[in-house]
């Protein structure tokens, strides 16, 4: 057992972890954050992603102990009037929006590096993220405000 | 009424707490308006709580299941000695530990009996839970099922439905009819057989029809086994509290599992509670027997509290869309009246019949089609295999049978001369015709469906001629689908002294957004910002008994019974007023202000009306109100019934595709797909429904598909199971509303959620037939697929010169 510290939304986390403990599990278990969660396990379906120091990782593959003192970021931690998260709110991105924390957080890396994305930028950066409810169309919208009111 | 529907979304997010914004048209969020999801934010930041989400009590044990490696074996042994001596593992539980304890009550399943937790004496499929490990965490209950070792003794395996018709062997000994379904008792004991259902369906003279008919097309349809995949994974927590069993699931059928759970334990309903959480999707899989009645068992028999999660490797192994051919033929005469179809449906239901015979006859009687057909010879059949178990899936089956007589007129259509869309739109049934099942039809709007999608996707342009790789054509289909009948919904409305409200029912939120149009219908009634009315989770120690959360049922039926309710709450309402100033009720209206009478110039608030009554702050009103819908079974010999369904659903999809003559693939140029909803209560809502259900339709078309190797699924992970992502929802897609209210909907509503799934199939189908010359009846239309026909046609053609 190693004892690290997570940083999450700003705060800090002591948590033991094993070699073998994935981030995953950690947020979940040890922070209590579910906002990460599971639908896969093996880095397919994005419902697990966490910003780490702005870029997006598959906190279901990740080692804990890695991002041991690593700024990182889950969608719970963006403030209400953030304009992605108020973009997916407007646009009614969502169905049963077990994903969509997921797509919110790609979103945010996405505009960090491309605030003016084209449509087909939208989806080679999304494509890794599955929404089984298919809110595709209004997820494309919502990135597309976002955009808008990201824009300087 | 049609309404294209492309708006621009609000800009402005409706407050949490409700004060009518003043730029808001009409703050009351009633029917027809696209009031947003009541959580909208907690779901977008992640904040809101599914089961899973929920926190893990101290002494909560976890469970890890040894599943079988054989697809059908009598267990001889089962050695659980090496488990055991694992550190943290507590115990060990086979299904004859279980069995001793439960005898046949171990044996649930919806429509059959014959799911035990875990196998008894022989097992099933490869898959089938064995043994259950209970640990102190997770990791070791799920390394622990590793040091298990059972003996088996090999049983002929049955793996499809050819082996299965052949009888040589049997998945079980005989059937085992459950005794919620009175009309499938004649079944039980009965031996020999791995045909668990079949329906039938006769009208006229089928054979001589297609004797004389002047044309006949024939195909063998197959659409394979797939898999719900909703990203949320199952979970089950039980708990015994002071001999109550309560268990917290995934379910979309909390009633249901109510009673299944206190049937396997032999307690009294009130002696169990089930509660539900938001569900993460679910589209079919989360519903009857999945993680419950093992939790419950091993809660019960243990005294312990246990988690069971599956991880996605084991949620395919839960249920599955049943697998289906369907081998039909379609005639018509020399004026092109089809005269005959006859359609032979086998269902593959796997090891365990669940809701098969169900589906075998609700989606078997729309095999025909919702077409003017003379005559009809329908043989639907649910049937066993040594294969994970099939459900319920988004369709129910019909998705299936629509590829079958969808792909008959398209061809039909063609070999006549007449094109796809118009020769369909002449013999498509119409308000006040009969289904070939003998129904009448109403609001089910099936011609104004075809006529918008073709219009959206301008049927009528010239199809571009292509660059000799790249080739182009259209396809357009319909589905038709009855309603879940006879089903029960109830209400229990708690009107609360401040003039909000809290609406108890057990219809689960799983992404539909029942949540919220239940409270946009329940606010229509009383004039109340829905805004101010909050819907409670399923939980049945409060919420009273629904039928399901399944087959587009809910808007209509629960939502009646919210209709009726608010308008009990209404009456209630005006009978306090009518007390409290000595008039008549009848004189007196409730309307946004509060009650007036409007002879004497009165008004009361609903908050003053109520402290009146009873001289409390913070007391509350109480309403509950029943909607049941009623059939008449199918005739014993001819599957008709003058009522067979509630209503129908009407649905149709026109498509644009590309197809590259090089590689296969399929590039989806324009969609448009329509459903006839009755009337829309939410249009936010209802397009979402419209298009999520046409991107899953998608998946099924062009890959999605499970694959299986003697019995085992291969592709039982997200790395190798493919679904559809951003990448696949086509360049250009319009969801259509279509509203032909029903007389008895709740404002006119029917259902949804699964209209547009039933007809994206055979609509690309239609389209690759349109842009290539050749006709696949085989899903999905993979690549390789299309190649290989391309191929086939080509050398056919050389053959020729
Ligand atoms: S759970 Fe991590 S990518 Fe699916
Ligand atoms: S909203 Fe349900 S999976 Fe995306």
């Amino acid at each position: 057992m190693n004892e690290i510290t997570l940083r999450v939304n700003g705060t800090p986390h002591k948590v033991a972890v094993d070699d073998t403990t994935v981030l995953l599990d950690a947020l979940r278990q040890r922070i209590g954050i579910t906002s990460t969660r599971e639908g896969c396990g093996v880095g397919a379906c994005g419902a697990c992603t966490v910003l780490a120091d702005g870029t997006s990782v598959s906190s279901c593959l990740a080692s804990a102990v890695r991002y041991d003192g690593v700024p990182l970021t889950t969608a719970d931690g963006l403030a209400e009037d953030d304009p992605v998260v108020s973009s997916f709110v407007d646009s009614d991105a969502m169905q049963c929006g077990y994903c969509i924390p997921g797509f919110v957080l790609m979103t945010k890396e996405l505009l960090a590096e491309n605030p003016t994305p084209s449509d087909e930028e939208i989806a080679d950066h999304l494509e890794g993220n599955i929404c089984r409810c298919a809110t595709y169309p209004e997820i494309i919208k919502a990135v597309r405000l976002a955009a808008d009111r990201t824009a300087p | 009424m049609t309404k294209n529907l492309h708006t621009t979304p609000r800009a402005k997010t409706p407050p949490v707490e409700v004060e009518p914004a003043a730029d808001e048209p009409d703050p009351r969020y009633g029917v027809g308006e696209r009031r947003k999801r009541f959580d909208a934010l907690g779901r977008v930041r992640g904040t809101i709580r599914y089961t899973g989400d929920e926190g893990i009590a101290p002494g909560t044990v976890f469970v890890g299941v040894h599943r079988s490696t054989m697809p059908h074996a009598r267990i001889v042994a089962v050695h659980t000695e090496a488990a055991l001596e694992i550190d943290g593992v507590l115990e060990v539980v086979t299904g004859s530990d279980l069995y001793k304890v439960l005898g046949d009550r171990i044996y649930t399943g919806p429509a059959f009996a014959d799911q035990p937790c875990l196998a008894v004496d022989k097992t099933r499929f490869v898959g089938e839970a064995v043994a259950a490990v209970l640990a102190t965490d997770l990791a070791t209950a799920r390394s622990a099922v590793d040091e298990i070792s059972v003996e088996y003794e090999e049983l002929p395996p049955v793996y499809d439905v050819e082996d299965a018709l052949r009888g040589d062997s049997f998945v079980h000994e005989e059937l085992r009819p459950s005794s919620v379904f009175a009309d499938l008792a004649h079944l039980h004991g009965v031996r020999g057989t791995n045909v668990a259902y079949e329906y039938r369906q006769v009208l006229g003279d089928s054979a001589a029809e297609h004797a004389r008919a002047a044309t006949t097309v024939s195909a063998t349809t197959w659409a394979p086994p797939t898999h719900h995949v909703p990203i949320e994974l199952p979970s089950t927590t039980a708990w015994v509290d002071s001999g109550r069993l309560e268990l917290l699931s995934t379910t979309q059928t909390p009633s249901y599992v109510r009673q299944t759970v206190s049937d396997l334990l032999d307690l009294p309903l009130s002696r169990v509670r089930i509660m539900t959480r938001p569900l993460g999707g679910s589209f079919g899989c989360k519903m009857y027997d999945r993680l419950e009645p093992l939790a419950a068992a091993l809660a019960w028999t243990t005294g312990r509290r246990v988690r069971i999660d599956a991880t996605r490797e084991e949620a395919f192994l839960l249920t599955t869309r049943h697998g289906a051919e369907v081998i039909g033929s379609m005639s018509a005469d020399a004026d092109g009246n089809i005269v005959a179809v006859s359609s032979d449906v086998r269902y593959d239901t796997g090891a365990f019949a669940d809701v098969g015979p169900r589906i075998a006859a609700k989606s078997g009687l729309v095999a025909p089609g919702p077409y003017r057909i003379a005559s009809v010879d329908v043989r639907s059949r649910c049937i066993y295999t040594n294969k994970v178990s099939a459900g319920p899936f988004r369709g129910f089956g019909v998705p299936q049978v629509t590829w079958s007589h969808e792909t008959l007129v398209d061809e039909l259509a063609r070999e006549l001369g007449e094109d796809p869309y118009l020769y369909r739109r002449r013999h498509l049934l119409r308000e006040g015709d009969i289904a070939t099942v003998g129904t009448k039809m109403h609001s089910a709007d099936f011609l104004t469906c075809i006529d918008e999608v073709t219009k959206a996707i301008g049927w009528d342009k010239p199809t571009p001629q292509g660059d000799g790789r790249w080739v182009h054509g259209k396809g357009v289909a319909v589905g038709m689908k009855a309603v879940l009948t006879p089903t029960i919904a109830n209400a229990t409305l708690n009107l609360n002294q401040d003039g909000s409200a809290t609406l108890l029912i057990s219809t689960v939120d799983m992404g539909q957004g029942s949540d919220t149009i239940m409270s946009q219908i329940a606010g229509e009634v009383l004039c109340l910002d829905s805004r101010r009315i909050h819907v409670v989770r399923a939980d049945t120690d409060a919420t009273p008994y629904d039928t399901i959360t399944a087959g587009s049922r809910s808007t209509y039926h629960t939502g009646n019974a919210v209709r009726l309710v608010a308008e009990a709450m209404r009456t209630k309402l005006l009978g306090f007023a009518a007390e409290q100033w000595g008039v008549p009720a009848r004189e007196l209206v409730l309307d946004a202000r509060g009650v007036t009478h409007k002879k004497s110039d009165k008004l009361v608030t609903l908050p003053e009306l109520v402290r009146a009554k009873f001289g409390a702050r913070g007391a509350t009103v109480t309403t509950s109100e029943n909607f049941t819908s009623w059939w008449v079974p199918y005739d014993h010999d001819t599957g008709l019934s003058e009522k067979v369904t509630e209503h129908w659903f009407a649905g149709a999809a026109a498509v644009r595709i590309a197809v590259d003559t090089y590689t296969g693939r399929i590039r989806t140029q324009h969609l448009a797909i329509a459903g006839d909803v009755g009337r829309a209560i939410n249009p936010t809502l209802v397009e979402q429904q419209l298009t999520g259900a046409a991107v899953m339709g998608i998946g099924h078309t062009l890959f999605d598909e499970l694959v299986f190797d003697q019995g085992q699924i291969t592709n039982a992970t997200l790395l190798d199971y493919q679904l559809p992502s951003i990448k696949d929802v086509p360049e250009k897609m319009t969801p259509i509303i279509v509203e032909s209210a029903h007389r008895e909907g709740p404002f006119g509503a029917k259902g949804v959620g699964e209209t547009t799934i039933l007809p994206i199939a055979p609509a690309y189908a239609g389209a690759v037939r349109d842009a290539c010359g050749v006709r696949i009846t085989t899903l999905p239309l993979t690549p390789e697929r299309v190649l290989h026909h391309l191929a086939a046609s080509e050398n056919a053609r050389k053959a020729k010169r």
